[in-house]
C-alpha cells in the first residue's frame, strides 16, 4: 500500500524552556492511502496539534512530516499554501464556510485558487453538491442552511479539489446524532468509492465505530495504534 | 478577481453600520477638503482681484529698479512699441501707460506731497477702478487742466470742485522744478487710505509735457482676460516685453505680500488636507482592523484551505478600494453640492481687510478641476494605503493559531 502520511520523530513543544509543554513528543506514524483513520484521546492529548502538523498549518519543533513523499515540515509561505490547496482538504468542527458566499461559491472558491476554468468549476460544483445530497441548495448562503447541510458543504469544499488527504477536526461535534451518522456514512462511502484518505481528530464514538484505524494519543505520545 | 470583488463587496456590508460610518468619515473629509480649498481659492481670488483691479493692474512694465525707488528718471522713452505688443496680444484685456512722479500739490489753503500719476482717460478706465471711484465731479473729459484727487487729500487741502490746485514736480533728466495749474474736476474714494490721501491723477499728455518726456512713461499697467496669466512668470508676453532694462512682471512681483499670502494658504490647505486625511485614514485602519479581528478564525480557515497571503492582501485592499469608491462618490456629491451652493450664494465671513482694502464680506467658493479629480484620487489612494497595514496583519495570520481561537 502507498503511504500518504508519514511522520518521523515528530515533536511540537510550546512555551519557553522552563515551562515547556510537550504537545507532541516523538510521533512516528504512517497512514496508507484510502485509510479511514481516527486520532483519538482525551482533551489536551495532542490530537488537534497532530492534525495541524499533518495539514501543514503549523511547523514542528523537530521531526519530519511527509505527505505523498514530500517533506512539508520546512515549507513556508506560498509554497505551503499551494501544497495545502492541491493536496489537503480540511473539514472543521464549526463548518467554517465563508458566510458571505453561497454554498456553490464556497465550494468553487478553492478551485478558483487552483485556477480551474469556469466551465469545469461549475460542472464539478454541481456534481459534488449532488454527491453530498445538496442539489438545489447551492445558491443558499450558510446562514440559510442547517448545521448538517453546512457541514456537507464543508465536506464538498474539502473534496472538490480532489486532494490526497482529508483532515477532519471533530467534524460531528456540533451535529445531532442522526445528522452526524448521516454525514459519516456519506464520508465512509466517498472513502470507499474514491479511495480518499480520511484522518479524523475526534472524541465521537460514532466515528471510532466506523474508523478502520484508531490512533490513541496520551500526553503527546501514541499510546495505542489499532486497526479494525 | 470577480470573486475577490464579490467577496470584498459582501464583506464590507457584513456590518453595515460600521461601513456607513467609515464611509461618512471619509466622504465628509473629502467634502470638507473640497469646500475649504474652494473657499481659500475664492478668498485669494477676491484678494488678488481687489488689489490688482483697484489700481495697480495684474501686471506692469517699467524700467528695472523703478519699483524700488520710484525715481522719475527711470522712465521708458518709447512706450509705443510696448503698446503695439500689448494691443496684438489676445490675452490682454486692457493696458494703460502712466507717468509716475512725486510732487507737491498746493491749494489756496494748504499743501501736501503725493504721487502724481499721468493717465490716459480711456485706457485707464480699462485697467483700474479710477472712473468708478469718482464720488464728486467728473472723470477726465479731455480738458488738460483737469485733476483728480482723493477724498482725504481734498479734506486736507480744504478744496472743493472747481478750486485751483498747483502741482510742483521735478522734470525728468534735468531735474528742474516745474509747476502747472489745474482745476479740481473730480474727487475719488477707493476706500484705501494710501490712495485716497496720497495719489493725484492728471491727464497723460499734460504730465508728459510737464515732465518733458514726450512719448515716454514710467509704467504700463496691464489687465488680462484670465488673471492666472499674470501669475505665470514664464508667460511669453513677459519675455517679449522684457528688453534690456525694461521688465514686465506679474502681480506676485509687485505685491509680494499677496504672493506670500498665497503661499501661506497653500500650506494651510496642505495642513488641513493632511489633518483630514490622517483622521480619515485612522478611521479606515480602525474599521479594517475591527473587521479583520472579527474574521480571524475565518482567515485561518481560508489560509488553511490554500489561500496565499498575497491573495488575502488583495482581498483586504479590494475591500478598501470598494469602501474608497463608495466614500469618494458620496464625498463628491456632498463636497460638490456644498461647494456649488457657496459658489453661487457665497459664505459669510464677516469683515475682512487686507493691505488696507476691505474685502467682500461673502466669499464665493471656486470650483476647480483638482477638487473633483485629484482630491478623490488622493482619497482613494489614501484609503488603500491605510489598509496596507491591516492587510499585512491579515496575511501574517498563522492558520493554526487562528483556528485555536474558537476551539
Amino acid at each position: 500500500m502507498d503511504t500518504v502520511i508519514k511522520t518521523t520523530n515528530l515533536c511540537r513543544y510550546f512555551g519557553a524552556e522552563d515551562v515547556e509543554v510537550k504537545a507532541l513528543d516523538n510521533i512516528n506514524l504512517a497512514i496508507q492511502k484510502g485509510e479511514f483513520s481516527a486520532i483519538i484521546g482525551p482533551s489536551g492529548s495532542g490530537k488537534t496539534t497532530l492534525l495541524h502538523l499533518i495539514g501543514g498549518l503549523d511547523n514542528p519543533t523537530s521531526g519530519e512530516v511527509e505527505l505523498s513523499g514530500i517533506n512539508i515540515a520546512q515549507m513556508s509561505g506560498t509554497t505551503l499554501s499551494n501544497f495545502r490547496r492541491d493536496h489537503i482538504g480540511f473539514i472543521f468542527q464549526s463548518y467554517n464556510l465563508i458566510p458571505v458566499l453561497s454554498a456553490e461559491e464556497n465550494i468553487e472558491y478553492i478551485m478558483l485558487l487552483q485556477g480551474v476554468s469556469q466551465e469545469e468549476r461549475k460542472s464539478r460544483v454541481q456534481d459534488i453538491l449532488e454527491t453530498v445530497g445538496l442539489a438545489g441548495l447551492g445558491d443558499r448562503r450558510p446562514a440559510h442552511l442547517s448545521g448538517g447541510q453546512q457541514q456537507r458543504v464543508a465536506v464538498a469544499r474539502a473534496m472538490v479539489s480532489e486532494p490526497d488527504i482529508i483532515l477532519a477536526d471533530e467534524p460531528t461535534a456540533n451535529l445531532d446524532s442522526t445528522t452526524g451518522i448521516g454525514l459519516l456514512e456519506m464520508m465512509r462511502e466517498l472513502n470507499e468509492q474514491r479511495r480518499m484518505t480520511f484522518v479524523f481528530s475526534t472524541h465521537d464514538q460514532k466515528i471510532m465505530d466506523r474508523a478502520n484505524r484508531l490512533i490513541d494519543l496520551r500526553d503527546g505520545k501514541i499510546d495505542n495504534d489499532s486497526r479494525a | 478577481m470577480l470573486l475577490t470583488f464579490r467577496l470584498a463587496y459582501r464583506n464590507l456590508f457584513r456590518n453595515t453600520r460600521r461601513t456607513v460610518l467609515t464611509c461618512l468619515l471619509i466622504s465628509c473629509s473629502l467634502a470638507a477638503l473640497m469646500l475649504v480649498d474652494g473657499l481659500i481659492i475664492g478668498m485669494l481670488k477676491v484678494m488678488v482681484d481687489t488689489t490688482t483691479k483697484t489700481f495697480a493692474g495684474e501686471a506692469q512694465v517699467h524700467r528695472q529698479g523703478f519699483l524700488d525707488s520710484f525715481d522719475s528718471d527711470l522712465y521708458m522713452s518709447d512706450t509705443k512699441s510696448i503698446e503695439a505688443v500689448l494691443a496684438a496680444d489676445k490675452r490682454v484685456a486692457g493696458y494703460s501707460v502712466r507717468t509716475v512722479t512725486g510732487g507737491m500739490i498746493s491749494s489756496a489753503n494748504n499743501m501736501t506731497g503725493g504721487l502724481i500719476y499721468g493717465v490716459s482717460a480711456d485706457r485707464e478706465a480699462g485697467v483700474s477702478r479710477l472712473k468708478e471711484a469718482i464720488i464728486k465731479g467728473k472723470y477726465f473729459t479731455g480738458n488738460e487742466t483737469e485733476i483728480l484727487i482723493g477724498e482725504d487729500m481734498a479734506d486736507l487741502l480744504e478744496v472743493k470742485l472747481g478750486d485751483r490746485l498747483v502741482a510742483t514736480l521735478a522734470e525728468v533728466d534735468g531735474g528742474d522744478l516745474s509747476q502747472a495749474l489745474f482745476r479740481l474736476s473730480g474727487i475719488f474714494r477707493f476706500g484705501m487710505r494710501e490712495i485716497d490721501k496720497g495719489l493725484v491723477f492728471i491727464p497723460l499728455d499734460k504730465s508728459r509735457e510737464i515732465l518733458g518726456m514726450q512719448d515716454g512713461g514710467h509704467e504700463v499697467a496691464i489687465q488680462f482676460f484670465d488673471a492666472t496669466d499674470a501669475a505665470n512668470p514664464d508667460l511669453p508676453l513677459f519675455q517679449k516685453l522684457s528688453d534690456g532694462d525694461i521688465e514686465a512682471v506679474g502681480w506676485p512681483d509687485f505685491f509680494p505680500q499677496i504672493q506670500a499670502m498665497v503661499e501661506m494658504v497653500d500650506y494651510a490647505t496642505l495642513i488641513v488636507g493632511i489633518v483630514l486625511f490622517l483622521l480619515a485614514s485612522f478611521g479606515v485602519i480602525n474599521s479594517m482592523f475591527m473587521s479583520i479581528y472579527e474574521r480571524i478564525y475565518e482567515f485561518g480557515v481560508v489560509k488553511a484551505i490554500g489561500t496565499q497571503p498575497k491573495q488575502l492582501v488583495q482581498l483586504i485592499l479590494m475591500e478598501a478600494l470598494v469602501l474608497g469608491l463608495f466614500s469618494v462618490i458620496l464625498g463628491l456629491l456632498l463636497g460638490g453640492l456644498s461647494s456649488y451652493y457657496f459658489s453661487i450664494h457665497g459664505m459669510a465671513i464677516g469683515e475682512f481687510e487686507f493691505e488696507g482694502i476691505n474685502l467682500a464680506d461673502r466669499i464665493k467658493t471656486e470650483l476647480t478641476f483638482a477638487q473633483f479629480i485629484n482630491f478623490p484620487i488622493y482619497v482613494l489612494l489614501l484609503t488603500i494605503a491605510a489598509s496596507i497595514y491591516p492587510a499585512r496583519f491579515a496575511a501574517r495570520i498563522i492558520p493554526s493559531v487562528a483556528l485555536q481561537r474558537s476551539l
